[in-house]
């Protein structure tokens, strides 16, 4: 060989066999290629060569239908109902024939032509895609555009579902509502199947449990002719396949009283916002939850109309935001569940520790004072709880420092979101000497210590946060993550998921000084501090709060917003409750913004609906205690 | 055609008057096939530019433009002496990390990505450039290791060298430029004779290593992507609706196609991206069965030339250049040509010739001209 003659080895030789092996891999993945090619292009051919040669071949999505939503009785609280659709295909569509089409569109749907021009150039870029002109529109009217087809070209008139809240305002914080994808959401659901002219879940559970609901899209072939109208369906590749339904833990029975009790305490005393949540203790289940003022979910339903949008948007109210979870307040005296338990859980107090009250606290010159400007003596912690005592409490925060004070609050769950399942919640502020140097680069000062004790000062909490405390108290310590949605069911009924009771986190307290703080909430009923609560035929034990804020009026007085959350040891025909137990099967919250009423307004409305719920024979509301009134100084 | 046998007589300079002489041994059958489906890519463009073909930047005049630049690419990788690569491997991969790195700072693209620069008003895709570029660094490095071409360590370096400028690519983000650097590698080493046990064992440690990056390396749409060709509908309006709807045209083309520019699938809007990595569905539509029969033998005779290049240059270098681009090319073709048949996962991977694009055209003549200037000199004294 010349290679070795001159003085080298052959490189191919070693090779002669993969370069067979390559050519061998060459031929046979063109080989596959060809055979592909054939199938689809000879043998296959037919499939497609059949069809007219002007006609054209076009997949299109087939939708599914959208999951129901259920209360926990098995009442439908949204339901689909067909609905018509007028919509556009530009590409069809001839730039000649546009003014025309558009102007009788306008004329037969009777909306301004201007809307139609703007929902085409909107989506310019997408020739091939349906533009929904309007919804909702009556049958005679769909009727007609059918029959003028041919004079419309690129109109196109469909049947889709659309949404109907069942119970509208009364449960519309919760379910929320669907509306059109926005280009933002496209981009972001980009390729899970959403389409252009699309509608996603925007608040509420429809927004969180967005993928259960909204099943899986199908896709069909379809045939259409020169026009562009569709012909035949060629067939169905893939099924849609419905949503799943949810079944809420909420009761709407429970909803609505808990609604009746709220507008009656809030009409009678002229409050513009309040909240009623009420929940199971043992589950974490929300049975009910109500803000006001409230919207009606359905004006969203095929798009809301601009000036009720903005109606809604400019309500100094807030109608949309769901004052129990994305808002939140100075929690105030229902606080000092976290102090009392800190206190007694350190062994700064014992259940029979005295602690001596007075007008006053004086720290760095600053005084701070009782609620009574007087002070109650000597008291224990049931007394100190039942009568609310500031002074009582400031002694114990300021034993406590704030660190320990904010690990106590984080304990019951506050300055942490609840996790519940619905959009926008608020997480809460619990102060803590370096959150307060991160924010403000000073340290806490020790008034700020006594403030943060008895739930003023930097505190923060939504109600729902509060309501989840109590309920950790009153089932004995266990922080459960509150449930919106009890069970996802599959179209068929069948219990796709069940919610199980999910645990935050054990309370790592003393399990003596949750025991002992049932005890003391009851006293909050014996003492009178609620007036005639303790005269309902059940026993109930409670905190009431009163949280200042804003600024002060001309004589030093601060508004204020009045709390009560109470829970219901458990009872029988024979046997009375018992706090000291944690057996309650529910905890009711009651928020009143800002309510300068005479008596604590919260106190009345939960009264009123405990009234209602256990349907009792008596009616112990007090209109007089929620005249407007300066009840000044707390609770 | 016989091998010219030279009997080396002294190693001076290879006198100046033979240079002419080179071109005996031009490689006139590779060229011609390259030529045929260089023409086969101008006419699509030309079916591609929506009634108006030469109108000032159509997709065919700009076609035009870059199979002239292309043509000249060719003739001067063919008159340069490939000799240089090995000299200056090391140079050519810094540049072309550099180039890559470029990419990434200045490049743009559709939807957070960036691919492609633009020069003077013209997009340039350098990732495609990159390619031939790693091959020419990789056979270098091969033929440094011709010793030791069985061991480990070649692998392992070869699999380093490739590291860098693979990671630039993936995070532009380009899962399928990534891939073709990772056939290439592959082909090269298998062709040069790269230990079997080894190959195999690496192949092993990237198929192990799938989860980790199905988890931690792709990104979403590339999840998607290859969700929806497993499962066209789960996502019919997006990438799903490509491979259904390419399967559609292609199917409809029949033994004939539909003749140039009759396409109706295509030219309704219904295919997407018909001028990129979609082209060969137009082709396919409209030139049938046996248009798409005849592309395929192309492929098969410039892959057989391509290789037989290689064989005939004997030494590691050309044996190597020559499998990175037959890999390179055999790749593009079954992944492009098999997406568009519904049997590969969309990647955005071109089809040499017939998906348009500057960079890729120029780079398939940059790698082909290289090989000519490779078969040219194979009877000249080495160096």
């Amino acid at each position: 060989m010349t290679d070795t003659q001159l003085g080298r080895t052959s490189p191919r030789n070693g090779l002669v066999i993969r370069f067979g092996v390559f050519g061998l891999i060459v031929v046979l993945v063109v080989g596959v290629l060809a055979t592909r090619l054939f199938y689809l292009q000879v043998a296959r051919g037919g499939y497609y060569a059949g069809l007219a040669d002007d006609n054209r071949i076009a997949v299109r999505p087939l939708r599914s239908t959208r999951g129901l939503i259920f209360d926990r009785a098995g009442r439908p609280l949204v339901t689909n109902i067909p609905s018509y659709v007028v919509a556009v295909r530009p590409v069809d569509l001839p730039f000649e024939e546009r003014p025309r089409v558009v102007s009788r569109l306008a004329m037969l749907l009777g909306i301004p032509e201007r809307e139609i021009i703007e929902a085409l150039d909107r989506n310019a870029d997408l020739l091939f895609e349906s533009v929904r002109i309007a919804a909702d529109i009556p049958t005679d009217i769909a009727r007609i555009i059918t029959e003028e087809g041919r004079t419309l070209p690129g109109v196109e008139v469909s049947v889709e579902q659309r949404r109907s809240y069942e119970y509208g305002p009364l449960v519309s914080h919760l379910l929320g509502y669907t509306g059109s994808v926005t280009r933002d959401e496209l981009a972001e659901l980009g390729g899970v199947g959403y389409l252009n002219d699309d509608f996603v879940g925007k608040a509420g559970v429809e927004l969180t449990f967005e993928e259960v609901l909204r099943g899986t899209y199908g896709l069909e072939e379809i045939e259409r002719d020169g026009a562009g109208r569709v012909l035949r369906t060629v067939q169905v590749v893939e099924e849609p396949q419905a949503g799943n339904s949810l079944e809420l833990a909420v009761d709407t029975t429970i909803q609505r009283e808990a609604e009746m009790a709220l507008r009656w305490g809030m009409e009678v005393a002229g409050l513009e916002r309040g909240v009623v949540a009420v929940m199971n203790p043992q589950t974490g289940e929300i049975l009910a939850m109500v803000s006001l003022p409230t919207y009606d979910n359905n004006q969203f339903v095929g798009g809301i109309a601009a000036e009720d949008f903005s109606a809604l948007l400019e309500d100094p109210n807030r109608p949309l935001v769901n004052f129990a979870i994305s808002e939140q307040y100075p929690p105030g005296s229902t606080f000092k569940l976290v102090t009392g338990t800190g206190a007694l859980s350190e062994r700064i107090i014992t259940p029979s520790t005295k602690v001596q009250t007075g007008p006053y606290r004086e720290i760095g010159g600053y005084r701070y004072w009782e609620w009574n400007r007087r002070g109650f003596g000597q008291l224990d912690i049931f007394d100190g709880f039942g009568h609310s005592s500031n002074t009582f409490f400031y002694q114990l925060a300021g034993s406590l420092g704030m660190d320990r004070l904010a690990r106590y609050a984080h304990e019951f769950g506050f300055g942490s979101r609840t996790g519940i399942d619905l959009p926008a919640e608020a997480r809460g502020i619990i102060p803590t000497d370096e959150w307060k140097r991160g924010l403000f680069d000073q340290p806490i000062y020790p008034g700020e210590v006594l403030q943060a004790g008895i739930g003023q000062g930097f505190d923060s909490a939504t109600p729902l946060q509060v309501l989840n405390a109590y309920a950790a108290l009153a089932n004995g310590g266990k922080l459960y993550k509150p449930q919106i949605v009890r069970r996802i069911l599959g179209p068929s009924g069948n219990v796709v998921r069940d919610f199980e009771p999910e645990l935050i986190h054990e309370l790592d307290v003393d399990p003596e000084a949750l025991r002992t703080l049932r005890v003391a909430a009851r006293r909050v009923l014996t003492i009178r501090h609620t007036y005639n609560l303790v005269q309902l035929p059940l026993v109930v034990a409670g905190k009431t709060g009163t949280a200042e804020f804003g600024t002060r009026d001309a004589e030093g007085r601060l508004p204020f917003h009045s709390w009560f959350v109470a829970f219901v040891p458990k009872f029988t025909a024979d046997q009375e409750g018992d706090p000291a137990e944690p057996d309650s099967e529910l905890a009711v919250i009651a928020f009143a913004y800002d309510s300068n009423t005479k008596g604590n307004a919260a106190t009345e409305i939960v009264k009123y609906f405990l009234q209602l719920h256990y349907d009792l024979d008596v009616d112990l509301r007090r209109p007089d205690l929620l005249e407007r009134g300066n009840f000044y100084g707390g609770t | 055609m016989g091998a010219i046998r030279v009997q080396r007589v002294d190693k001076g300079p290879w006198p100046a008057r033979q240079a002419h002489a080179l071109w005996h041994t031009f490689d006139i059958q590779m060229a011609l096939y390259a030529l045929a489906l260089g023409i086969v890519g101008l006419l699509i463009a030309w079916t591609n530019s929506a009634g108006a073909p030469l109108a000032a930047g159509s997709t065919f005049t700009r076609g035009l433009m870059w199979f002239a630049i292309a043509i000249v690419v060719f003739t001067v990788a063919a008159a340069f002496e490939y000799r240089w690569l090995r000299t200056f491997a090391w140079l050519i991969y810094v540049v072309n990390i550099a180039l890559l790195l470029l990419t990434l700072a200045l490049g743009t693209g559709v939807g957070g990505v960036s691919r492609w620069v633009s020069i003077m008003g013209l997009q340039f895709q350098f990732s495609e450039v990159a390619k031939i570029l790693m091959v020419a660094v990789l056979a270098a490095y091969l033929y440094s290791r011709r010793e030791n071409i069985g061991s480990l360590w070649t692998i392992v370096g070869a699999a380093l060298l490739v590291m860098p400028p693979l990671a630039l690519v993936l995070v532009q983000p380009d899962l399928g430029t990534s891939l073709v650097f990772g056939a290439v590698l592959g082909g090269m080493l298998f062709m040069t004779g790269a230990r079997l046990r080894w190959l195999l064992l690496g192949m092993a440690g990237i198929l192990a290593a799938l989860p980790l990056i199905w988890l931690e390396v792709l990104k979403d749409y590339q999840r998607r992507r290859l969700l929806s060709f497993l499962d066209p509908a789960a996502d019919p309006q997006g990438s799903g609706y490509q491979v259904v709807q390419s399967q559609i045209a292609v199917g409809s083309g029949g033994l004939f196609g539909k003749g140039l520019t009759n396409g109706g699938q295509s030219a309704q809007g219904f295919l997407p991206e018909r001028d990129t990595d979609f082209a060969a569905a137009v082709l396919l539509e409209e030139l049938g069965f046996v248009g798409g029969l005849v592309v395929l033998i192309l492929f098969v005779a410039l892959l057989w030339r391509v290789l037989l290049i290689g064989w005939q240059s004997d030494h590691l270098f050309g044996i190597a250049f020559a499998a990175g681009i037959a890999s390179l090319i055999l790749f593009q073709l079954v992944v492009n040509v098999g997406m568009v048949l519904g049997i590969m996962p969309v990647t955005g991977i071109p089809l040499p010739f017939i998906t348009h694009g500057g960079a890729s055209l120029i780079s398939i003549a940059l790698g082909l001209g290289l090989l000519q200037s490779i078969t040219m000199r194979r009877a000249q004294p080495s160096w």
